[in-house]
């Protein structure tokens, strides 16, 4: 198999019926008032503010601006806001600050160096925030991590990756670019370099150590079974980076499925109770 | 015997199922019957598992029934209300067991149970998980009825052509498909229907579910094809749809002598077929 950039492309009309699709239908059936989602102003999260906002209307949802003071930028809230007014969603702001300044103070092992354990603890209290406003408000929590955020474990733990939806969860990072472009976000915003925003400055390009062209070309790859060998040599790039890709990817499967659970009884939860997730 | 008809109006009954809900999909298989013979359809065909959905896993076992059973009794009395020919899906429970289930068409009348099919080809792979809750049937199956020879198969069993030819030397004039197929697919099959048409000079029936279970996106697109491979009507994608098609049995000379593949036949190639698919 060949693995040239074109191989990302995507019929686009159509992965944006679809992924609508899904969320009215999520939406309607579940008997929710709507959507919360955070919006921090980067592409994931405007891409699903956007699909939201069309699939339901944009007086149904909410997007979550929660910025804290180490990480805040005027831009992401500029952007944001950007979203929500062209898609006429609705907007909260909600500082963050006080509550995590208050996590640090209260827990007796807090190490501030800790940066990574630090940075958790924000993405968490987002999770809660958008929890509050679901719970309250009747609404679902609708997600936007993205596929290659996913297969390389590049998020928090029950934290940014908490949702009740993750409706671009299939797609890599550049096909969520190309859609957001589709969907008529301008291009210097489609192409916005990503972070997690869990401390300053921080890029998640700089962070995984590799282009989201490359990366994203790698887990397509190991998607469809193809061995390192082929996909280095297809992308000509090292082996090496091939198989800290593959490593990374299989090491981390446990962040995305329940806890592990020993086997004890009959049928077991998150093995083999294999049951619908809903009754409607 | 009373004669056969030899033009029929097919109904394609492209529902969406309420997982679970027997009560809820009889009631729309019943409306759907209703509408249908307003518009004097001889033959309503809905898709594969329509009695229960198609995502149902392990709530299968609390599902599935015999058959004669409830439901099929159910919609007998509306064949013989109405006057209709109808085919549906539903998970069948083994009359000597309490657990062995099969993925099942079953063929009612005016004048009752005409006969049934139980799917041979059962995907367990992808999102597939068939062959975790169904038995494969053995046989295939073609009925003579006053509609004509009507031969029933499953969804997945259209990728295995000796299934459509077995049903076909069976003396099956038309082949009627029901389906669960999801969006990811829809190419294959628009591919299959009409080659596994062509290759038999039989008329094809396809009817597959539309709607959303668990993410799942079945795509619809329910048609008719004659047997020179032509689309003779189409049901929309994805969303329900109820379709109507005149099927004239004596097309079918003119397309026999101008594709012979009947005459054609080489008996001594399925001796070799069977002794090579033993040792892949």
């Amino acid at each position: 198999m060949k693995l040239p950039p074109s191989i990302l492309d995507l019929n686009l009309p159509e992965v944006e019926m679809r992924i609508r699709r899904f969320i009215k239908e999520y939406v309607e059936n579940a008997g929710a008032d709507g959507i919360v989602l955070g919006l921090s102003g980067g592409i994931d999260s405007g891409t699903i503010a956007a699909l939201s906002s069309l699939a339901i209307g944009g007086d149904r949802v909410i997007g979550l601006m929660l910025p804290e003071k180490e990480t805040i930028n005027s831009k992401d809230i500029e952007d944001a806001k950007f979203v929500a007014e062209k898609f006429g969603l609705k907007t909260q702001l909600c500082d963050i600050t006080t509550v995590l300044e208050s996590f640090y103070k209260s827990i007796p092992i807090f190490d501030p160096t800790d940066r990574l354990c630090k940075g958790n603890i924000k993405a968490r209290t987002r999770m809660i925030y958008l929890y509050y406003y679901a719970n309250k408000l009747n609404r679902i929590v609708c997600g936007s991590s993205d596929k290659s955020e996913t297969m390389m474990g590049y998020f928090t733990k029950w934290g940014d990756v908490a949702a009740d939806i993750t409706p671009i969860m299939d797609l890599y990072k550049t096909q969520v670019r190309k859609l957001a472009e589709h969907l008529g976000f301008p291009a210097e915003l489609a192409t916005k370099p990503s972070t997690p925003a869990l401390w300053p400055n921080q890029l998640a390009e700089t962070e995984l150590g590799i282009k989201y062209e490359t990366l994203d070309l790698i887990l397509y790859g190991l998607e469809r079974f193809m061995t390192t060998e082929e996909i280095a040599q297809q992308l000509s790039v090292e082996k090496t980076l091939v198989e800290k890709v593959k490593s990374r990817w299989l090491a981390i499967e446990h962040k995305r499925r329940l806890p592990l659970v020993p086997k004890i009884e009959y049928r077991t939860v998150g093995t083999d109770f294999r049951l619908p997730r809903h009754t409607y | 015997m009373e004669k056969m008809k030899e033009k029929i109006k097919l109904a394609l009954a492209q529902i969406s199922s309420r997982r679970e809900n027997k009560k809820e999909n009889l009631q729309k298989i019943e409306e759907f019957t209703m509408k249908a013979k307003e518009q004097e359809a001889d033959l309503v065909i809905f898709p594969e598992l329509s009695l229960t959905g198609y995502v149902v896993h392990d709530q299968i076992y609390e599902l599935a029934e015999i058959i004669p059973g409830p439901s099929t009794k159910r919609i007998e009395e509306l064949a013989k209300k109405t006057g209709a020919h109808i085919i549906f899906g539903m998970p069948e429970l083994s009359e000597k067991t309490k657990a062995t289930i099969f993925n099942t068409a079953v063929f009612v009348g005016p004048k009752g149970f005409i006969g049934k099919y139980r799917k041979m080809y059962l995907p367990t792979h992808s999102v597939f998980e068939e062959k975790r809750y169904f038995r494969p049937g053995y046989q295939t199956a073609a009925f003579n009825t006053p509609l004509g020879n009507i031969g029933l198969f499953i969804c997945y069993d259209i990728f295995f052509p000796e299934v459509c030819r077995l049903t076909r030397l069976k003396g099956a004039q038309l082949l009627v498909c029901i389906s669960a197929s999801p969006a990811v697919r829809r190419s294959y099959f628009e591919i299959l229907t009409a080659a596994r048409a062509l290759e038999n000079t039989a008329f094809l029936a396809y009817v597959n579910l539309a709607g959303v279970e668990d993410g799942l996106q079945f795509w619809g697109g329910s048609r008719v094809v004659s047997p020179t491979g032509d689309l003779l009507a189409k049901a929309k994608y994805d969303e329900e749809d109820l379709v109507f098609c005149e099927v004239d049995y004596r097309d079918m000379r003119s397309v026999e002598t101008f594709i012979p593949t009947l005459r054609d036949l080489r008996p001594e190639l399925f001796d070799e077929l069977r002794k090579l698919s033993e040792t892949l």
